[in-house]
Parts: structure tokens; sequence; C-alpha cells
């Protein structure tokens, strides 16, 4: 493998690490909106949340991408395939993110809540000061295993033509006939990647653990 | 949308094809990915040093990599190394390869989660090693990692989508085909995602049927 | 004899369909302990929790220094739910040790303590932190202050609990088994911070199965079986033979875990 192959690899793992980092974040921030959602007395704001969640779960992410892709030129809305993408993408995790969120909150052991009711915290101050810094960080192992996850799914938004590290050994397979060598320096990028973000994971999960060994 | 419902009607045999085919590879491969994730998870529990961390490593890579790339290794790569494959054995490979190593992480786990005093206390009663593992073992580990498995079976019916990128003739690639012919792409992929989010949502009610059948053993460490 | 602290009228409450508590009546005098003892399942927990208000009654009333707490109810039985702030007001007045201690695992001992001052009070950082780490050093811990709870033995886990609700200026404390998840070496320390504050006129409602403990703190004893109150005398009273049967059943098993020094 020449260093200039090699080269347009590492870029293209670059775009991909941008796609999945923008995407997961927007997806926590749609996530956070839909949990709360879920959990609303009304009916008309909690159901479509819930169909939201089981829609994206339910359905495979390259047909999400295919969708997408589609769908908003068909609105009239017209993007770079890279927003379509990302949108996708987005959607996506937000509906497994809404799964973990509502999964921590409920981890959330009821004597803590208990408590701060008698010490006279109000509702809202509970939910601010106990149950989402307890929530975010039973849910931190689930976060980052889901920002694993979108790197590897991200793979697919090479079938949209999105330039990533897939669509580019993809690329350069057609000119120079190596695919064992283009996917599996390809793998290895990924790998690599999300090696580091299990480390980056295992340090945050450390960071946060309040004086637990 | 056009609507010539006579040339719609002419392509449901196709699309039924399809939903075969699709529910052919995934089986197939879910079953070939338990059988091996399995062997895998007794070879690295039972076995020598070397082959646990041999397997460790196959574990790691196919849990750390995309399955696409892994599809196109194996298809476009594999006949350099005189390993030519037509698109749905190359699928079916795929899958239990991609799925063993998942699996082999889920049973693994599993294996851990038994409470040692069960198995203490079967050798108290004088049961034989073979014996603890087939009446003790083996049925509550199977317990325990249900429904893990029947997640990780709806991931791999997920999963089977992007076997289309290799023309494998199933859901995704027929379906969006057809809708390529008609003109009618958003329709056809509403479509689609209807089918999957329906077979899903039928999966999962008849997980949660077995797991409720199975709950009937339900036991202190679970 | 002075106002009662808390006055408890026919209370009942059920869960599913098992009657936990039946139509009970107590009354809880300012400034003394009162030990509600009694075998497991007979509704103690859960009496102290309805006072509490972290379970809400069936039937019954419960009031608070003449003040009512959740609810009222006529007459005719007619139950009025009192609007949250009313709720509030009645339960500051009240101070709540739980078994698992339930501190915030996200914050020190110190936050622990000053955060209720600090966010529902609203005191100053200062003023908060100063009031906290004065009721630390009463109870012992105040070179503890920067620990958080993984870091503290489960005695002194309990410890800050109980400065967490004493530092909210409560009239009346309420222990639900305070002692029932320490290893027996760590119930003294905790014990003894319970004796202090005893001595010092808190008035107190102690669920326990201490049974030494309690008739040696406590001015009235009530036993609770199959949630009914079988007894609510003082010690004397109710450990003086020749006993209630139920009540010598009870104590039998308990003779070997040193409740010889009963009266």
């Amino acid at each position: 493998m020449t260093l200039i192959t090699f080269a347009l690899l590492l870029k293209a793992a670059c775009y991909t690490v941008a796609i999945s980092g923008v995407s997961i974040v927007i997806g926590f921030l749609i996530g956070m909106g839909v949990a709360a959602a879920r959990l609303s007395t009304s009916r008309w704001i909690a159901i479509p949340a819930h169909a939201f969640v089981s829609f994206f779960r339910g359905v495979p992410l390259l047909v999400q991408l295919l969708l997408i892709y589609n769908l908003l030129p068909f609105l009239g809305i017209n993007v770079p395939s890279v927003v379509a993408a990302v949108v996708g993408l987005s959607l996506c995790t937000a509906a497994y993110q809404a799964e973990n969120l509502r999964g921590g909150f409920a981890s959330v052991p009821r004597g803590l809540i208990e408590a701060a009711d008698m010490t006279g915290l109000s509702p809202f101050q509970q939910l601010v000061r106990i149950r989402a810094p307890i929530a975010f960080r039973l849910t931190l192992p689930s976060l980052v295993n889901e920002a694993i996850l979108i790197l590897k799914a991200s793979s697919l938004v090479s079938v949209v033509g999105v330039i990533e590290l897939t669509r580019m050994a993809q690329d350069l397979d057609t000119s120079l006939y190596k695919p064992i060598q283009l996917y599996a320096t390809a793998g290895f990028l990924y790998f690599l990647i999300n090696r580091c973000l299990a480390f980056a994971g295992a340090s945050a999960e450390r960071r946060f653990s309040w004086g637990r060994a | 949308m056009r609507f010539d419902y006579a040339l719609v009607a002419s392509k449901i045999p196709e699309i039924f094809h399809a939903l075969g085919v699709t529910l052919f590879v995934w089986i197939v491969g879910l079953v070939g990915a338990t059988m091996l994730g399995f062997l895998v998870a007794v070879a690295r529990r039972f076995g020598p040093r070397w082959l646990d961390l041999a397997l460790g490593a196959y574990v790691e890579l196919f849990r750390g990599t995309p399955f696409l790339i892994q599809l196109f290794l194996l298809y476009f790569g594999g006949p350099y190394v005189g390993l030519s494959l037509d698109p749905i054995p190359a699928g079916l490979l795929g899958l239990s390869v991609y799925g063993a190593a998942y699996f082999s992480e889920i049973f693994r786990a599993g294996f851990e989660a038994v409470p040692s005093g069960h198995v203490e206390a079967g050798e108290c009663v004088g049961l034989t090693r073979a014996q603890i593992v087939r009446r003790i073992l083996l049925p509550e580990m199977t317990m325990l990692v249900f429904p893990a498995c029947v997640n990780m079976a709806v991931v791999l019916l997920k999963e089977t989508a992007v076997m289309s990128v290799i023309t494998v003739p199933e859901l995704t690639l027929t379906i969006s085909a057809i809708g390529t012919e008609f003109y009618a792409f958003v329709e056809s992929l509403f479509l689609l995602a209807l089918f999957y989010w329906g077979l899903v949502e039928i999966c999962g009610w008849l997980g949660r049927l077995a797991e409720a059948r199975l709950s009937r053993f339900r036991f202190a460490a679970a | 004899m002075s106002e009662p602290a808390i006055v408890v009228r026919r209370l009942s409450k059920r869960f599913g369909q098992t009657e936990v508590l039946h139509d009970i009546d107590l009354d809880v005098a300012p400034g003394e302990a009162t030990c509600v003892i009694g075998p497991s399942g007979s509704g103690k927990s859960t009496l102290l929790r309805c006072m509490a208000f972290l379970e809400e009654a069936n039937s019954g009333t419960i009031d608070v220094y003449g003040k009512p707490l959740g609810f009222t109810e006529e007459a005719s039985g007619k139950r009025t739910r009192l609007p949250a702030a009313r709720i509030r007001e009645v339960r500051s007045q009240i101070g709540m040790v739980f078994q698992q201690f339930n501190l915030w695992p996200h914050m020190t001992a110190l936050g622990n303590v000053s955060e209720a001052l600090k966010t529902a009070r609203r005191l100053s950082s200062a003023e908060s932190e100063e009031r906290a780490m004065a009721q630390l050093r009463k109870i012992g811990l105040e070179n503890r202050a920067g620990h958080y709870p993984t870091q503290l033995s489960g005695g002194q886990q309990q410890r800050v609990a109980i400065a967490r609700a004493l530092a909210l200026e409560p009239k009346i404390m309420l222990f639900d088994e305070a002692t029932a998840s320490l290893d027996p070496e760590l119930t003294g320390e905790v014990l003894n911070v319970m004796r202090a504050l005893a001595d010092d006129g808190m008035t107190m409602v102690i669920v326990t199965h201490e049974i030494g403990f309690a008739a040696s703190i406590g001015k009235k004893i009530v036993f609770l079986d199959k949630g009914r109150v079988l007894i609510a005398s003082p010690p004397q009273e109710v450990f003086r033979k020749p006993r209630h049967p139920r009540i010598d059943q009870f104590l039998d098993t308990y003779l070997d875990r040193g409740a010889a020094m009963l009266i």
C-alpha cells in the first residue's frame, strides 16, 4: 500500500469521525427531547414519541438512510448528501439514546428521591440536582457504546454517496484492484477509532465515579 | 404516486421471494452465529490460554469493525485468496461470523452469571463435571442469556439489509429496485421500512412470549 | 400534658389486596422518643412512612402539631387531598433517616448535608456550608466532609444522613430501622448519635429491631402486630411480666441477641 493511498484513507477516516461525532451530539439532544416527551402526561406528545423510538429502532439503518436521502428532495428540501446522512444517523441514534436515558432515569434508586423529597427539594430541583446527574452517570456506559455503534454504522452512508472511509476504500478499489488491502486497512482504522472511543469512555466513567475504586 | 394495480400485483411474487430470501438468510445466519458463538465461548472458557487469546482477538476485531466492511472483504476480497462466493452464501457466511462474535460474548457473560454457588452445590451432592454442566450450568445459562439472544437476533435481522450492497436479492434490494422501476422511490422505501418494522415487532413480541414462558423457572440470581 | 407532636387517627393502609395497617390510633408526645417495635411485616415501616407522607394512607388522618398532613377526612369519610405546597409545609417539620441511608452518591458528605439548605431553603453557599459543617462537627465527622459516600463506612454514612436531616432543623425526627443495614460493630456509633439527640429533647419516632436500645431510650413503646397496635405504653408496662403472649413470643426470638437488658 502506498503512502498516498493510506493518506487518503486516513483523511476519509477523519470524515467518518466528523460525521459520527456530529450525529452523536445531535442525536443526544434529540434523544433527551424524545425521552422527556415519552414521559409526558399528554397522549398527543407521548404516543408520537413512542412511535418515533419504535420506528427508528425497528427499521434497519440502511433503509432509514435511503428513505431520508430520497425523502428530502421529494419534500423539496435539497441538501448535500452529507446532510441527509447526518440527519439519518442522528434520528437513528436519538431513538436508541432516548431508550438509554429512559433506562438511566428509571435506575435512579427510589430511596435517593425519597430523601430529596424529605429534605424539601421541589420536583424540579430533584430533577436537576439529583436525578439528572445520577441518571447521566448510569447512562454513560450505554452512551459510549452507542458512540461506537454509530461509528460503525456510519459506514452505511457510503451507500448514499458520502465520501467517508468505506466509500474511499470502495473508490480506491475500483482503480487499484486491491480489495483485501484496502478493506482490511479501512477495517483496521475503524477498529482503532473504536478502541480510542472505548478508552475515552472508560476515562470518563472513572472521572465520574465519585470516589468509587 | 402512480398506481397501476395490475403492474404492482405482478410484482408481488417477487416481493414474496425477496421476503423469503431475507428470512432464509436471517434464520440460517442466526443459527450459524449462535452455534459458532457458543463454540467460541466454550473454547475460550474451557480451552487453553492461547486459544482464548486468539479467539478473543477475533471477537474484538469482528465487533469493532463495520459489518459492511466485513462483507466487502469477504465478497470482493475472497476471490483473491481462492474463495469465490455467490452473494447469498457470502451474506450467510458474513452474517454468521459477524453474529458469532457477538453471541460468543453473550454466552461468555452467561457462563459467568451463573452463580458459582449453584455449581458448588452440584459438586457437594456428588454430580460429575459433565452432569453439572448439562443439568445445572447450561439450563441456567440459557435462561439468563435468552433476552440478550432475542435482542441479537433482531439486530441480525436488520443487518440483512446491508447485504443488499453485495447484491443479495433480499427485501431492501428488491423493493428499492421496484421503486426505481416505478419511479416511486419514497413510497417503496416507506413500504420497505414498514415491512421491517412489522418483522421486528413480531420478533420482539414472540421473544417476549418465549421469555414469559421461560420465566416460570425464575430464580433468585436472575 | 402538652400538645402531641403527631396525632394518628384511624389510619388504614392497603397494598393491593393486603391490609397492612388497620385503624391505627397513636399519639406521639413532643420532646421524647417513641419506639415502634414488632415482628417483620407488622407494618412498622409503613406506619412511619405514612407519617413522612412517603406512603399515602387509604383512610384516617395524621396531624402534625395540629396541622393535617396530606389529607383531611370528614366524618362522612370523604377525603380531600391538600395542595402540594401545604404538604411540603407540614413535611418541612419532619426529618427522616432511612435504613439504606440514601446519601446522594454524586455529592460529598458536606454536599449532602448542605444541599437542601442551598437549594430548597435558598441560603447562600457559604451559609449552607457553614451550617452543614457545624452539623458534621456535632457527629464527629468534620474531617470526612470532603469524602464521597462510597468512601465512608456504613456507620459514617448513616451519621451523615442524620446530619443531613438535622441541618434543616426539624421538630420531629423519624428513624426507619436506621441500624438494620449496618454491621454489628458499626451500630453503636449510630445509636449513640440517636441517644444524644433524645437526651437533647428531640421528638423522635424510631422503628427498630434493637429492643434493648428501644427499651432504654423510648419513653413510649408501641408494639405493632399484623397492622394493629397491641400496646402503646412506657417500657416498664410493655416489658413487665406477665406480658401479652404475642410480646412474649416476639421477645423470645430476641433473647439471644442480648436483649437481656430489658426492664
